[in-house]
């Protein structure tokens, strides 16, 4: 019996792309058949809410982690319309104000019980209820949600860009976060730019980002005007099926469907 | 049941009794190494020591690998922790004490096996 995977999407910096790459490799699992299940962990700038146009929902990711509900309670089902086997749940984190507030003022006993949680997931929904992938979309850098997230996933998955300040980073957080959590980490990397005043075609890329970071390459998005332009307000994997940007998430996604470690 | 059969009944639950009582001494023996080495003469635990990630990322390699599992299985022996981490018995059975000392875990005695856990009281 094959089992599902619990993936985290992270990065050193904000505004790389982690939530728009969790939404599509979600949206690109389920349009493959795929029941997936999507976390917003990033509590302190939750935006799934947003992306996916839902106001008010009946429980919240943050209820779970505090232990006020159960799992099912703070999922929300989205496969309505979905026209093959595929099936996607949410799980929203609470972008009201005093939410925030109030979960980045937990101690260090509760993060331990928030991790405790967060590796009960895998029995409660990857080995009971059948889900092939969990998607954790975390906050970047060293939060300790986002710890919490790459301790219990199988695959980290890293989102960065040329920025100097990010590469560095980046490179740091492998060494002195992911490796010592012996955790399987790829790279995507985003924004990247193609034209001719560019120094690097796309092998060049992949190159210098094998030397700069010695981790397998997941993707390399290129910088799509067309994405920038739909400010949030479409999922590519669902809405442009033709898209170059939904090509690459295919590629991704079966990547990693056929590397299962 | 013959006589050789009885004898050979009794030797047999002697050397258990005997494996058993060898078993509870190494880990007293344990204890009281790990005790000496952080210059303590009780066993009580230190009361603020959650198991946290920022924790774990502070540790030894060898002992947060050790914590990382017992996370992970929720309630282990030092047999299925080394049967996780491919270390010997004996050596996780050193670091699982390590980490009752340090009190990031806990640990309670079912029979003749030892199961080691992290604190999960005060929930909610």
């Amino acid at each position: 019996m094959v089992l599902g995977r619990i993936i985290a999407v992270h990065s050193y910096k904000g505004g790389t792309g982690k939530t728009l790459l969790s939404v599509n490799l979600a949206a690109t699992f389920v349009k493959h058949g795929k029941k997936v299940c999507l976390l917003d962990l990033d509590f302190r700038a939750p935006s799934l809410s947003t992306i996916l146009k839902i106001e008010k929902a009946e429980h919240w990711f943050n209820d779970y982690l505090n232990g006020t509900c159960e799992i099912d309670k703070a999922l929300i089902d989205l496969s309505d319309g979905i026209n093959n086997d595929g099936k996607l749940f949410v799980g929203l984190a609470n972008p009201a104000t005093e939410a925030i507030r109030d979960i980045s003022a937990k101690d260090r006993k509760w993060e331990m019980r928030a991790l405790g949680r967060l590796l009960a997931l895998r029995n409660s929904l990857l080995n009971d209820k059948g889900f092939d992938y969990l998607i954790f979309d975390t906050s970047p850098g060293l939060q300790y949600s986002s710890i919490n997230a790459i301790v219990s996933a199988d695959l980290v998955i890293v989102a960065t860009t040329f920025d100097k300040s990010d590469v560095d980073g980046t490179r740091r957080m492998l060494r002195e976060l992911y490796d010592l959590f012996e955790k399987k980490t790829e790279i995507v990397l985003n924004k990247v730019l193609y034209d001719v005043s560019s120094k690097f075609g796309k092998e060049e890329v992949q190159t210098r980002i094998k030397d700069i970071y010695q981790v397998p390459i997941l993707g390399i998005i290129p910088c799509f005007c067309d994405v920038s332009k739909a400010e949030g307000n479409i999922i590519f994997a669902q809405e442009r099926l033709e898209h170059p940007f939904t090509k690459i998430l295919d590629e991704m996604a079966y990547k990693i469907d056929n590397n299962k470690a | 049941m013959t006589k050789q059969e009885v004898l050979r009944k009794k030797s047999v639950q002697i050397l258990e009794k005997i494996r058993e009582s060898l078993e509870k001494l190494n880990e007293r023996m344990e204890i009281m190494i790990e005790l000496q080495k952080h210059g303590r003469r009780d066993v009580q635990p230190l009361p603020e020591a959650p198991l946290d990630v920022m924790t774990l990322l502070s540790m030894p390699d060898h002992l947060r690998k050790t914590a990382m599992t017992v996370c992970r299985l929720g309630r282990a022996t030092a047999d299925e922790v080394a049967q996780q981490t491919r270390r010997a018995r004996a050596v996780e059975s050193a670091y699982l004490n390590q980490l009752v000392i340090m009190g990031h875990l806990k640990k309670e005695r079912k029979g003749r096996k030892a199961y080691f856990y992290v604190e999960k009281e005060d929930q909610g």
